[in-house]
């Protein structure tokens, strides 16, 4: 993978870390009452939007109520996975000790079991981001989405498989956490015995989302039952399809990075932060649009500072910007359309071996260098800075 | 059943995971702060000032607060900058009052008491416990003699068992010894003289450590103050509450005495000055993350430091809000300074140091 951003020298890497940890002890500095009442809010909006969707879809008599419901119902599925689930289960909010949003005890509303999901996603993931064969999220160990990993002839058909997964979002997430457990396992102990166990996780969970969505609720509606199944099925769907959409564009857009697992050895906390910024890719939008991606939006913030209440995002990004552009990092930002084009378009050019794939990337305009770093490193051992 | 093989086995786990109990808790706030499915909660009805620093706080419950005996103590749960804390406080009241009420002395630094003191206002509501505690009289078997020693805050359990004595028409006699800093400190100072001349049996000495005053008794505790206030020292039933350097003088003269105490430790008390001998990993399990501590704090502290917040509550051992359990490695009791075994166990992580390397379910 070709890089665009300057390639940093050693102090310059650690600089740039010292720079962003400045920014996260300003920022924990703020933290408080309004990061409290942002979620309480969002938590608030939550419930209310269920209580809504699933009165109007069990009591709509035509289209357009329905519609509506549906629409609630999905919204909140969204708000519960996104912005709370999300965030609460990185530690978030674990410090203001509410039992409703503490990352040990929170459930969320998807069929993926959150101590799987804890494992794969904030461990494995964020720790190894984009390490190929480490961060089992790069490509779900279907999709093939650099040239650095072997095709094979089943890729030729990833667009469609990507086109089902985003459909059945929540299913492959939640697939996924049991298989990242397994796969972590070392060879020699895996046994069918301990796959079964993993697998029953899920299958547990499974088991209370469909019983949910698809019998209860049902159920307390009576004859007028496939009504609801319908609008429960395009609720997970609706946000089956947003969850998949933003989350393919945090590291899979045209420019984000991917390291090999020989490039991490020592790696420095500076050095981490660094590879996060290269591997990860934000979404311009509006604040409706922050809080329904759950500030997934801003990515590369999220990726530097997972436990930093989300709704800081925002103010942080133009600090960490203006500290990339001084550095020579490339800040890959853009608008959703932009950003889920090159998805897309990533996805279908590496479903080709590598030979095709560079053809079909040769019209792509020349990689371009981000401009010279604008930063004067000081040695530290110069006399200038020993006071007379 | 085959068909829903989890739900067949487990019912109540699946129930639970409908949350029941959280929509209606979410409802029912919606609808009145005060109500809930099972929380005690109560609205402040009323503040007084009792002192120089400490406040009176008059509280209307729920239904699902229980009540207490006089000299029993209640978890209190409040939110400050958006973060939930609990500390117990003695509840000032006698039971019979319609509403309950605590009394809150300012601690230097303290950030739960210095918020009930300055920030809190008539309308918030505050989440209570069920009050609990062994600093309490058998009304079925009240000694003649008695003997009430208290220091600052101290008075809060005393001064609801005296006047829950003056409701129940005690018939012998009791005296009150009330070590206070200066004039201006002494808590319940109007109610203690109301009690006094309304009952015959009480007689209330203040004494001050501070500052002297005229017409008050002053200095700490000594044999010539005990001698000249109780000469009959050896008869009487003794109820000690306050400070810790008051209630080790205390037992030293008390060695005779059947002495009921308590002994509030604030959280920053409870810290040692341990020096260890170095940082020691602890492996956090379910987090997925390996942290060093000190073993100089608690562990919960240790934590907190590095911004991993455990559920938590009255830190000082009480509650087992953050118990937590341990896989291997050892601990030590802050509290007594016991050593655990290197198995597995329950710790509470706000009584436990660290002392080799830990392995937690957390």
């Amino acid at each position: 993978m070709k890089t665009i951003s300057k390639k940093l020298s050693k102090a310059e890497t650690e600089a740039f870390g010292a720079e962003l940890e400045e920014i996260r002890k300003d920022v924990m500095a703020k933290v408080g009452t309004e990061d409290a009442n942002h979620i309480k809010r969002v938590h608030k909006a939550y419930r209310y939007t269920e209580i809504l969707g699933r009165g109007l879809i069990h009591f709509s008599f035509e289209p357009i109520t329905f519609g509506i419901g549906t629409l609630l119902l999905a919204g909140s599925k969204i708000l519960n996975n996104m912005e709370i689930g999300h965030n609460v289960m990185h530690g978030q909010y674990d410090w203001m000790n509410d039992p409703r949003f503490n990352s040990r005890t929170f459930e969320w509303d998807i069929v993926s079991d959150s101590k799987q999901w804890k494992f794969y996603h904030n461990y494995m993931h964020h720790t190894f981001t984009n390490v190929l064969g480490k961060d089992h999220d790069y490509g779900y160990n279907f999709t093939r989405l650099t040239d650095d990993q072997k095709w094979k002839p089943v890729h030729l058909t990833q667009m469609f498989s990507n086109l089902f997964l985003m459909f059945h979002f929540q299913w492959g997430v939640g697939a996924h956490g049991y298989r990242v457990e397994y796969m972590e396992i070392p060879k020699k102990l895996r046994k069918k015995r301990t796959l079964k166990e993993y697998r029953d996780v899920f299958f547990k969970k499974i088991e209370l989302q469909l019983v949910k969505d698809y019998l209860f609720f049902p159920i307390l509606a009576g004859l007028n039952f496939p009504k609801v199944i319908l609008g429960n099925l395009l609720a997970n769907m609706i946000r089956n399809v947003w969850t998949y959409s933003i989350i393919f564009c945090g590291h899979f857009t045209e420019n984000a990075e991917t390291f090999s697992p020989e490039e991490i050895k020592n790696e420095t906390r500076a050095d981490w932060y660094i590879r996060q910024l290269k591997g990860s890719s934000n979404i311009s939008g509006s604040k409706f649009f922050y809080l329904m991606s759950g500030h997934l939006s801003h990515q590369i913030e999220h990726h530097m500072y997972p436990d930093v209440p989300s709704r800081r995002y925002q103010e942080i990004a133009p600090r960490l910007e203006a500290v990339c552009k001084k550095y020579g990092q490339n800040y890959n930002t853009g608008s959703f359309a932009k950003q889920f084009a090159e998805v897309w378009k990533r996805i279908f050019v590496y479903s080709f071996p590598n030979k095709i794939a560079k053809k079909l990337l040769g019209n792509v305009k020349e990689v371009q260098l981000m401009p010279e770093p604008q930063i004067v490193m000081v040695d530290t051992t110069s006399e200038e800075l020993i006071p007379a | 059943m085959k068909v829903l093989p989890f739900i067949y086995n487990s019912p109540k786990e699946y129930w639970n995971y409908f949350q029941p109990t959280n929509w209606l808790e979410f409802v029912l706030g919606e609808i009145n702060p005060l109500y809930s499915v099972s929380t005690a909660k109560a609205k402040v009805i009323a503040i007084h000032s009792e002192s120089a620093d400490a406040k009176t706080i008059v509280l209307q419950t729920n239904r699902h607060w229980k009540g207490f005996q006089a000299g029993q103590h209640v978890p209190v749960t409040v939110e400050i900058a958006g973060r939930r804390v609990t500390r117990y406080y003695s509840l000032s009241s006698s039971p019979s009052a319609k509403n309950p009420t605590i009394t809150v002395k300012r601690q230097k630094g303290g950030l739960v008491s210095n918020f009930l003191n300055d920030r809190l206002k008539v309308g918030d509501v505050i989440e209570l416990g069920q009050a609990s505690g062994e600093f309490t009289i058998d009304p079925s078997a009240l000694p003649d003699k008695l003997l009430f020693i208290a220091g600052g805050s101290g008075i809060t359990p005393i001064h609801s068992i005296i006047k829950t004595l003056a409701e129940s028409n005690y018939k012998g006699q009791a005296k009150l010894l009330y070590f206070s800093r200066f004039k201006e400190d002494i808590i319940f100072f109007q109610s203690f003289a109301k009690l006094e001349t309304g009952n015959s049996w009480l007689e209330v000495k203040h004494v001050l450590t501070d500052v002297p005053s005229p017409g008050y008794e002053s200095g700490f505790l000594t044999t010539e103050l005990m001698d000249k206030f109780v000469p009959d020292l050896k008869e009487r039933l003794v109820y000690l509450c306050g400070p810790a350097p008051l209630q080790t003088s205390a037992k030293e003269f008390l060695k005779d005495n059947q002495v009921i105490s308590e002994l509030f430790l604030l959280p920053t008390q409870i810290q040692t000055n341990y020096q260890s001998s170095g940082p020691v990993e602890v492996v956090l399990l379910q987090s997925h993350k390996t942290v060093l501590l000190k073993g100089e704090k608690s562990i919960l502290e240790e934590l907190e430091d590095q911004g991993i917040y455990p559920p938590s509550g009255c830190r000082m051992g009480i509650c087992h809000t953050c118990t937590c359990r341990k896989t291997s490695g050892s601990v030590t009791n802050i509290k007594d300074e016991t050593m655990s075994d290197s198995g597995e166990g329950n710790i509470q992580l706000c009584l436990s140091r660290v002392d080799e390397k830990l392995e937690l379910d957390f």
